[in-house]
């Protein structure tokens, strides 16, 4: 814990760092298997202080560098850094270190800690820089690109007409 | 190379897991017409629902015409996920309904590969709004008839006629509650998709 206290790396200066694009897939360590993190309750976002929590910023600094906001998909996951500096995080933003050690979009953690899509795109930039969270802003020209078609049109058609007997029985 | 650099040391550096990458696809269309259905019908979560703040102009509110030319609006988008394998996951984002909304729909759109419009052949003016946007905005889309009851109101050739769809715009009838024919109809999309990328390379 002693060790782990040690003040987050420099903030960043370059924007890029940050958003390393999710752009080699094959590489890297294995990553988890596809499954639903822990379940979370979800619900209507609290309309009483959605940019409460943001001091009143309702668009990342990183948005102003980047000169685009990051995508509803774009994916936040965990760092060290930020896992070992959980204790030190209060409220919305340990909430979302502590939920992102499983990789979730920017939307999903929205949903599932019922907060505002900036909100969570304000605070995600915050956490970047602190070195608490990755953020992978997706490639448009790897998303777009034939090979990455192709493979979700196969992983598609492999998807069976039904699911079972829980559907369509109204 | 990673936003984790300073901490690759030993073990530790196993423990950052490589997230996914993020393919995502809109289903637009009016108001209850199987949007969420059809997210819920394949998607390997329940729906999940975020609420966004948007900015939308207040010009022609009468009531807000004293007020500045914005206000902020909370919206509600569904949306649901396919995990495609670990390293590729195609996400499915409901546009809210509304046609006043076009804000938000450039927020969710912004870097679709591609969209999927319903339409409920018994409201047809519903849909006009996203077929105007995804022809204008360029993204590969195509138009599916939600059989309700799996009934259609008017033929193929009337809806293409009603609409205004381009010749090249795929138009097809599914239903939003049945997994394999929401499949379809988003595999036209991707193949229209992958055809315009294969066309441009």
């Amino acid at each position: 814990m002693a060790d782990g206290a040690a003040p987050p790396p420099e903030p960043d200066p370059d924007p890029d760092a940050g958003a390393d694009p999710v752009a080699d897939p094959a590489s890297g360590p294995a990553p988890v298997p596809g499954s639903d993190p822990a379940p979370v309750p979800v619900g209507p976002a609290s309309a009483v202080r959605p940019f409460l929590v943001t001091a009143g910023r309702v668009a990342g600094s990183g948005e102003a560098e980047s000169g685009r906001t990051m995508p509803v998909e774009t994916q936040l996951v965990t760092t060290v850094a930020g896992l070992d500096g959980l204790d030190r995080l209060s409220f919305e933003r340990r909430d979302i270190v502590a939920a992102c050690r499983q990789p979730q979009s920017i939307a999903e953690i929205a949903a599932r800690l019922r907060l505002h899509l900036n909100v969570v795109r304000v605070l995600a930039e915050d956490l970047r820089r602190a070195g608490q969270l990755s953020v992978h802003v997706p490639d448009a020209g790897v998303t777009h690109g034939a090979s990455v078609l192709r493979r979700v049109i196969e992983g598609l058609r492999a998807i069976p007409d039904s699911r079972g007997i829980l559907r369509d029985t109204d | 190379m990673t936003p984790t650099e300073p901490l690759t040391r030993g073990a530790a550096a196993q423990r950052t897991v490589r997230p996914p990458l993020p393919v995502k696809m809109v289903i637009a269309g009016g108001f209850g017409v199987g949007k969420t259905t059809a997210v819920g019908s394949i998607s390997e979560i329940e729906p999940l629902t975020t609420e966004a703040a948007i900015t939308e102009v207040a010009a022609g509110v009468d009531d807000l015409s004293h007020t500045p030319q914005k206000t902020t609006t909370t919206v509600a988008m569904d949306f649901g996920c396919i995990t495609i394998d670990p390293t590729l996951k195609l996400y499915l984002f409901g546009t809210p309904g509304q046609e006043r909304f076009g804000f938000m729909w450039d927020d969710i759109v912004e870097g679709a590969v591609g969209a999927l419009v319903i339409v409920d052949t018994r409201r047809l003016d519903d849909c006009y709004a996203a077929v105007d946007y995804f022809e204008h905005k360029g993204i590969p889309f195509a138009v599916a008839i939600n059989a309700f009851d799996g009934k259609v109101e008017h033929s193929l050739d009337e809806v293409r006629w009603a609409l205004d769809i381009a010749e090249g715009t795929p138009l097809s009838v599914f239903d939003a509650r049945e997994r394999g024919s929401v499949r379809d109809a988003l595999l036209v999309v991707l193949e229209l998709a992958l055809a315009r990328t294969e066309g441009a390379a």
